[in-house]
């Protein structure tokens, strides 16, 4: 049994609340457990809050793509745009995270998050757009 | 998301709630910032009512952590839920910063 969410948002950070509580909502049709929802909720905002900051476009004028797939084992989630070339998983900065307080910076701490979370990442540029395709086992 | 505000002695407890996401994180930070007052010796922040916190709102944490620090204020979190703690964890943000299991074990130690 597999079960799927298609949505297509404008690249604006107001539509991603909206976005998660959709996930939310598959999520617990699907019973994934409170680690698994909240893995894969955060690992969306982190990708489309990236696309929408770094992507080039103004905020509204172009589309994220955002489908995931709930089967038995695993959670699939790929989400793509129009902006520009990003590869979020080797262009955004390596977190310190040994550093002090007053050292500490927040860069790369959202894509950090998701290579932590996911049992796979990866990214493509496909036909002028970006893919960014996450995997997160159930158990 | 909200955040509410107790006072016990010089020790403020900030409470917040609800969800701390990318499209909220600026209203988050200008409640935590405009709640901690010139005479406070210490901040709590209680976030055993946060559903959800991503990376957007641990930058509110750290840069309020860093204010707090050049004031000599001393700053600790409690009351985490698992889901909150693993993300704490995996920033790096509980080596730098005190985590409590409840707020009365917080306030005893920032008393």
């Amino acid at each position: 049994m597999s079960a799927n969410l298609h949505l297509r948002v404008p690249n604006r950070i107001e539509e991603l609340p909206g976005v998660s509580e959709a996930v939310e909502a598959l999520g617990r049709e699907e019973g994934w457990t409170q680690d698994v929802t909240y893995a894969i909720v955060l690992g969306l905002e982190e990708v489309a809050t990236n696309v929408v900051r770094h992507g080039g476009s103004e905020p509204g004028s172009s589309e994220i793509e955002i489908e995931v797939t709930s089967s038995d084992d695993e959670v699939r989630i790929e989400v793509r745009d129009s902006g520009k070339a990003f590869d979020p998983f080797h262009e955004a900065p390596e977190p310190d995270l040994d550093a002090e307080v007053q050292d500490r910076q927040i860069g790369g701490l959202g894509v950090h998050f998701v290579k932590v979370l996911m049992d796979e990442t990866s990214y493509s540029r496909e036909g002028g757009r970006n893919h960014v395709s996450m995997v997160k086992r159930r158990s | 998301m909200n955040v509410q505000v107790d006072h016990h002695d010089k020790v403020l407890v900030a409470r917040v709630e609800g969800r701390v996401d990318s499209s909220n994180s600026q209203d988050f930070e200008r409640q935590l910032q405009g709640a901690i007052g010139e005479d406070v010796q210490a901040v709590v922040v209680d976030l055993g009512q946060l559903a959800y916190i991503s990376s957007a709102g641990l930058r509110v944490v750290l840069l309020v952590a860093k204010t707090l620090g050049q004031r000599n204020v001393s700053i600790s979190l409690c009351a985490l839920s698992h889901p909150v703690q693993s993300v704490f964890e995996i920033s790096g943000f509980n080596r730098i910063i005190q985590i409590y299991d409840t707020q009365a074990d917080a306030l005893a130690a920032a008393g």
